[in-house]
């Protein structure tokens, strides 16, 4: 296709860019050329999302969106329909390695400053992709209408009537119903299967358009357009095809085989990606002994629930979300890469991964008295991660950044 | 980094973190371990015939449906029919609905006998498996019996002509000192102390010896297993053949991948 004399081609550029935009965005589109494993989990995510579009379709030629039908609908795809159990499994297995590829993603955007300038808008669309995915992962977990389905919903929707003043009216308009019923799942259905679908895709596409414009970055944190060769592209740069191509499918096939060990091997996760009492249905008028969310949600979870008021801990996990926004803006360091950042730089990123995973198993478990604690100790880290960022990314020494990759 | 990380294991390793909610078993403790064998036909079949003949009356199988375990345990359609199938008019392609209305059953037990299609989902089939060999005989309990997994549970031990009498009884037990070992007097026998609440069957008293009971139970809860999720058996074994392929695929990836990078490396 670089070849421009063919007729057939010519004659469509010249009506549709096909061509030079796959060059520019994929065949030719320059990316730094030594860049480690953390750097696959991008094309991991656009895979996930391939993944969950597809079985998302063939799951709904099964499901039934009402609250009768709904948990059988489920059981009739994992039984009746041929290898519909594949598609579920695939589906509820997509859901959790789409939010563990994503963190990882998000992760290494704060290991190597990805939001650094010029990238800031790359990190807040991504920001927004995380936030639109949490919203969908929860309607979709509700569609099974198991008891966690039911019970989850509840405890979720309940937060929005925490809002004072127009609290009580948004419950019931986000319901439908003065209780989760038919009519919140058949809501819930249309959201998670078009209205987020596209939402999401569009972002993705902003995602890209945008991280195109400024180029990728690399674990370094150099800066690869300062040296460009005399047709104006990065010395330190190869190009998409076929090099990052090859490198990203040595990453789908790793991805392939843990993804399928999951699926084929331990599709609930240990109870963690498919909660075990989701195997019942659902059941208003008797509560499950310990409400948890999936595990992707588990952090904030806990955030929420360290908060004695409700209100409160809805703030405070709505703050949680929200900074994550203006990271770009808090790092003040002159170096991206944890690679060149200082000492406290380090320390702190030690301390946030800790507490991170501290909460995000506090979310998963029972309260206790001192889990209630750790719950707060683990919060007040999240926050003072970021909040105190812009002093200590300021006053640390930090080493010089290379010229060259 | 090390330091951390090993202060906090300490950290969660402590008991107060971790103790919270009770027993997986609920009074019985730990459940009994349980590995299914789904691929024991003679086992599952065993199971189906268990569960027709002494749970189906209650207990319906609702998202299953008869011709597929007929397929999938190898039973002839015409044996299936004449032994298994429990109703009249019942055609193969249809569910196990089971036989009782749940109206009369909430007058004869005070609570709708739970459908079991996805029991062993739910709870586990170690916790159905000890459940069902931990009734024990208890006249203060309207079906004279109770069960330690599940205590106060509305169902009689519809098994106990196989298994017999079951009872609570007390025995002799070695005393745990404080450091985690068994204490001794001074002649260096160890010093007992006599606990209640372990389950002894009475001998004789059933149809079956315990082992032979506990094999039952097995095949019972095996085929539930099996129903719980019929597709289970072809997932784990095509889940082999997935991964080899993409070790293949990865093997083969990289090894272009590598002869690529020279040219930039």
């Amino acid at each position: 296709m670089t070849q421009k004399s063919s007729g057939f081609f010519n004659w469509i550029n010249a009506r549709l860019p096909i061509v030079n935009t796959y060059e520019r965005h994929l065949s030719k589109h320059p990316v730094p050329k030594k860049v480690n494993f953390w750097y696959m989990f991008g094309a991991l995510a656009s895979i996930v999302l391939i993944i969950q579009i597809v079985s998302g379709i063939w799951l709904m030629f099964g499901y039934e969106n009402t609250e009768e039908g709904a948990f059988a609908s489920i059981e009739y795809i994992m039984r009746d329909i041929e290898y519909g159990w594949i598609i579920r499994y695939m589906h509820t297995t997509g859901a959790s390695m789409f939010f563990a590829v994503v963190y990882l993603h998000m992760f290494r955007g704060l290991l190597y400053g990805s939001y650094h300038k010029p990238r800031e808008l790359v990190w807040v669309f991504g920001m927004t992709i995380y936030l639109v995915m949490m919203a969908e992962g929860f309607l979709g977990y509700v569609l099974p209408y198991g008891q966690m389905s039911y019970w989850g919903a509840q405890v979720i929707i309940s937060l929005f009537g925490a809002i004072p003043y127009i609290g009580e009216s948004l419950e019931i308009w986000v319901r439908g119903d003065y209780y989760i019923s038919g009519a919140t799942i058949s809501r819930f259905f249309a959201l998670h299967v078009v209205a987020l679908p596209l939402i999401l895709i569009a972002l993705v596409f902003m995602h890209l358009v945008a991280l195109h414009e400024v180029g990728a970055g690399n674990p370094e944190g150099v800066d690869i357009e300062k040296h460009l060769d005399e047709d104006g592209v990065p010395l330190d740069s190869v190009p998409f095809f076929p090099y990052k191509v090859l490198n990203a499918l040595v990453a789908i096939g790793i991805f392939g085989i843990v993804f399928s060990i999951i699926m084929f091997f331990f599709p609930e996760g240990g109870g963690y990606m498919l909660e075990l009492a989701n195997f019942e249905e659902a059941n208003p008028l008797s509560t499950p002994e310990h409400i948890a969310p999936v595990w992707y949600y588990s952090p904030y979870y806990a955030m929420l629930r360290a908060v004695p008021d409700k209100l409160g801990g809805l703030v405070v996990m709505g703050a949680a979300i929200a900074i994550l926004f203006v990271v770009p803006w808090l790092d003040r360091s002159k170096a991206a890469s944890i690679r060149y950042k200082g000492i406290l730089s380090k320390i702190a990123m030690t301390i946030f991964i800790i507490s991170w995973l501290m909460l995000a198993w506090l979310g998963t478990v029972p309260v206790t008295a001192l889990r209630t604690t750790l719950s707060i100790i683990g919060t007040v880290i999240y926050f003072a991660f970021f909040l105190l960022m812009p002093i200590y990314t300021s006053i640390e020494k930090t080493k010089p950044v290379p010229e060259r990759l | 980094m090390k330091k951390l990380l090993l202060v906090a294991l300490l950290f969660f390793g402590s008991q107060e973190v971790f103790s919270a909610g009770g027993a997986p078993c609920g009074d019985y403790g730990e459940c009994d371990s349980f590995k299914p064998e789904l691929n024991n036909m003679e086992s599952l079949q065993l199971g189906a015939l268990t569960y027709i003949n002494h749970c189906y009356g209650c207990h319906s199988l609702k998202f299953s449906r008869w011709g597929r375990v007929a397929k999938d345990l190898d039973i002839p359609e015409s044996i299936f029919n004449e032994n298994l199938v429990f109703g009249q008019n019942v055609k193969l392609g249809d569910r196990m609905t089971g036989s009782m209305r749940p109206a009369v059953s909430e007058t004869w037990f005070g609570i709708a006998p739970p459908d079991l299609t996805l029991v062993t989902r739910l709870h586990g089939s170690d916790w159905v498996y000890t459940y069902l060999r931990t009734f024990y005989e208890d006249s203060s309990k309207p079906y004279g019996v109770n069960n330690m997994v599940y205590p106060g549970a509305a169902m009689p031990n519809v098994l106990a002509s196989m298994q017999g009498q079951q009872i609570l009884s007390c025995k002799d037990v070695p005393v745990i000192a404080s450091n985690g070992g068994v204490r001794r007097d001074e002649m260096g026998n160890d010093i007992t102390e006599e606990k209640c609440g372990y389950l002894k069957t009475i001998e004789g008293s059933g149809a079956l010896s315990v082992q032979e009971f506990d094999e039952v139970i097995f095949n019972l809860v095996n085929f539930m297993t099996y129903v719980g999720e019929p597709s289970r058996s072809d997932r784990e074994r095509m889940g082999w053949y997935v991964i080899l392929f993409f070790v293949v695929f990865t093997a083969l990836a990289y090894l272009l991948f590598r002869e690529y990078q020279k040219d930039y490396h």
